[in-house]
């Protein structure tokens, strides 16, 4: 009879390998964990690369040819699987500024994106606050109907949105002819962006910020209130700041999601202009006449414009990703 | 002038439909610069009571007074009130002097003045050359100094204190407890105190009100608390190790209980009548060795019980004696009527399953009325004797 050590060495590799795998497994999750984080690297990184190919490829040349090289290697002659850009041209990244006034469309993402961050972040205090440290009968419900907000899709609410935003006729009661009041004609104003910005992304930052609430013990509000601070009061000076993983959570995911919106944007801004109050991708855009499209300034544009969400990503990462977890994880 | 009073407060709370009473029709008047203590054990509604006065709870029914104020409906801060808590509740996110400083800058003091007060509350509490630190950095007695420094800063009519030395290890507690009496020397505030522990009720404070399922047991004196209770639940709290209780009867001469009977004259005692059902409270150390029964001012007749456990603390031994035939059974909540808890002089050699004889000194005999728990007489002497007079007194029973 052969023992088990014969029978292991006469197996070929993919047995070996088998065998290591189950005296071992963290080997192959490590594995696994490996190939879908390249996978997610790839999926992510590569339309970054293919813009920064197509920024820096003068116009001309953006037509002509294919941007897989044909290499050339000892007589065998072969497609290179990477695109690579077709000559080298800085200069697109200044052109985006000279052909179109790009940096105002970005000021205007900007102020809406700020101005909305903020909205969102006081009323949403205030709503955390109640649905985080307060009891009373009908919370749960009060708070599923905020977060199914969130559930429907924004276009369901484009067209009355527009019709009320345009100022044209009265708001009626539903179903009746009876006029109400004939709203201001907010329409390329950034009232028209911000109100339904910050209803949509309401629901979200009152969830985060509930949680975090919640978990400020009741002693410190207590004491805030002793010592001389409203309720308000001490949900600014001390629940807040307390809970500034959370807010920052909040205000991040905000701050992204407006900037980079554009389907109530590209429908409230009756034309792309930047005085109208268009976004970043209004302006992109607008490198696109009726005859020639400057993909070239696009890709530069589109660079331009994600800068500075990568940048605040990357400053505020730690606090992101310990404000989603911790939510879950604290006691 | 911060006097405190309550009148008629009562805290009902809605626990899913159920009705919750948290403080029952609370009357209470609090003189300036007293120190009082809220005693009781877990949920008795002293917490409820003092949150009352601070504001962070608005009674159901009642008045809250500060000085001349109705305070009933005002927010906390518009009180003059201070507070200190059990979990002390510092702001983390602030260094000393922030936290210290919070109240005064939400007020808008001047700079200077801040700074002033600052340093001389830092002063009273050892907190000098500390103010830079964050709350996270200190120990917990720091934290607990840091706590009452904020708490004096304002210089507030009234100081609330929650449980403030609760979270304190046993030897930091004693200390705190002398450094809280010297303050209300130094400041000469109203003071009052939460806390579960009757020893720091006994050592702080003028007065204990001493609590019980929300309503006011007793308000008096730490030591006429302790030799007067007003009733068994007071008897019980106050003291420790706790006071014994035995059930028994009134007869024409004397108090039988199961397992022994004691002389006395119950027609010298008002509110006694024979056939009264009685329970019978007696401290563990107003129980002697049978030997020492010539030295007792006015010593009871000879019980027969054998020691069972013996708890040597060092200054004393208490030693668990039963009674009857020994076997230990609860006849009601309080009462334990074959065991008697006596506190022996540690030099003695008594041990373990010894048969002893006791005596019990009846001018320190408690009566209470069995169904109500009300205190009947606080000693067995017949009404009129003095208890200074109580040497010369010898009666003999048996």
């Amino acid at each position: 009879m052969a023992t088990t050590t014969e029978d292991q060495s006469s197996d070929g590799p993919l047995q070996r390998w088998t065998q290591s795998a189950i005296k071992n497994p963290e080997k192959v999750y490590r594995a696994l964990f490996y190939a879908a984080m390249i996978f997610f690297l790839v999926t992510t990184l590569f339309p970054f690369y293919w813009l920064v190919v197509l920024a820096v490829t003068p116009e001309g040349n953006l037509l002509a040819g294919s941007f897989l090289p044909t290499v050339n290697l000892f007589g065998v002659s072969g497609t290179f699987p990477l695109p690579v850009p077709k000559g080298f041209n800085p200069g697109a990244f200044i052109n985006v500024f000279q052909e179109v006034p790009f940096h105002l469309y970005m000021l205007n993402s900007f102020a809406l994106a700020i101005t909305t961050t903020v909205i969102v972040l006081f009323v949403a205090s205030l709503a955390g606050y109640v649905f985080g440290r307060l009891r009373f009968p009908g919370r749960a419900l009060l708070m599923l109907a905020i977060l199914a907000i969130s559930y429907f899709p924004p276009a369901a609410f484009v067209i009355p949105l527009f019709q009320a935003f345009a100022g044209n006729a009265p708001i009626t009661i539903p179903f009746t002819n009876i006029p109400l009041f004939t709203p201001p004609r907010l329409l390329n104003t950034p009232g028209s962006m911000v109100l339904p910005f910050s209803a949509l992304f309401m629901p979200l930052s009152i969830f985060i910020l509930t949680t975090f609430y919640g978990q400020i013990p009741d002693g410190l509000e207590d004491a805030a209130r002793v010592e001389g601070t409203t309720r308000l009061g001490a949900l600014f000076r001390v629940i807040m700041p307390l809970s500034a993983p959370g807010v920052a959570t909040a205000s991040v995911l905000t701050f992204i999601a407006v900037y980079n919106e554009y389907f109530f944007s590209s429908i409230m801004a009756t034309s792309p202009e930047a005085t109208k109050w268009s976004p970043i991708v209004g302006g992109i855009l607008s490198y696109q006449t009726q005859y020639t499209t400057q993909y070239n300034l696009m890709a530069a544009a589109s660079i331009i414009g994600v800068l500075p969400v990568v940048i605040l990503v990357v400053v505020a990462q730690e606090r992101i990703v310990s404000g989603l977890t911790s939510g879950a994880l604290k006691e | 002038m911060a006097r405190v009073r309550l009148e008629h407060v009562t805290k009902r709370y809605d626990d899913q439909g159920d009705v919750v009473t948290a403080v029952d029709d609370m009357n209470l008047d609090i003189a300036h610069g007293e120190f009082i203590c809220f005693v009781g054990p877990s949920g008795c509604g002293k917490s409820t009571t003092m949150e009352t006065i601070a504001g962070l709870t608005i009674p159901t029914e009642g008045q809250v007074f500060i000085g001349d104020r109705d305070v009933t409906n005002l927010p906390p801060k518009d009180r003059g009130i201070a507070m200190v808590f059990q979990n002390i509740a510092l702001f983390p996110h602030m260094d000393v002097y922030d936290n210290i400083s919070f109240g005064l800058r939400l007020r808008d003091y001047p700079q200077d003045e801040i700074d002033r007060r600052v340093e001389r509350a830092a002063d009273i509490v050892q907190l000098e050359g500390m103010l830079e630190r964050m709350p996270e950095e200190m120990s917990g007695g720091q934290r607990q100094r840091v706590a009452i420094a904020r708490a004096i800063v304002r210089e507030p009519d009234v100081f609330l204190m929650d449980e403030p030395l609760a979270n304190l290890d046993a030897k930091l507690k004693v200390h705190m407890r002398t450094e809280l009496q010297r303050l209300h020397k130094e400041l000469d505030t109203t003071i009052i105190y939460v806390t579960h522990d009757q020893e720091e009720a006994m050592t702080l404070s003028d007065r204990i009100a001493v609590l019980d399922s929300g309503s006011l047991q007793q308000i008096d004196p730490p030591l006429t608390c302790y030799n007067e209770p007003d009733n068994l639940f007071v008897a019980g709290f106050i003291g420790s190790p706790s006071m014994n209780f035995v059930e028994g009867t009134v007869t024409e001469d004397a108090l039988e209980t199961p397992n022994f009977s004691l002389q006395f004259d119950p027609s010298s005692i008002e509110g006694i009548s024979v056939g009264d059902s009685v329970t019978l409270g007696i401290r563990p150390e107003d129980i002697y060795p049978a030997d020492l029964r010539d030295e007792v001012a006015d010593p009871s007749g000879i019980i027969q019980a054998r020691t069972d456990i013996l708890e040597p603390m060092g200054d004393e031994i208490f030693a668990y004696l039963l009674l009857g035939d020994g076997e230990t059974s609860m006849s009601q909540e309080m009462a334990t009527n074959d065991q008697l808890l006596m506190s022996i002089d540690p030099d003695s050699d008594i041990e373990e399953e010894d048969e002893v004889g006791v005596v019990i000194d009846r001018r320190n005999v408690h009566l209470f009325d069995s169904a109500s728990g009300e205190a009947i007489v606080h000693d067995l002497r017949p009404v009129g004797t003095d208890s200074s007079a109580s040497g010369s007194e010898v009666e003999t029973d048996d």
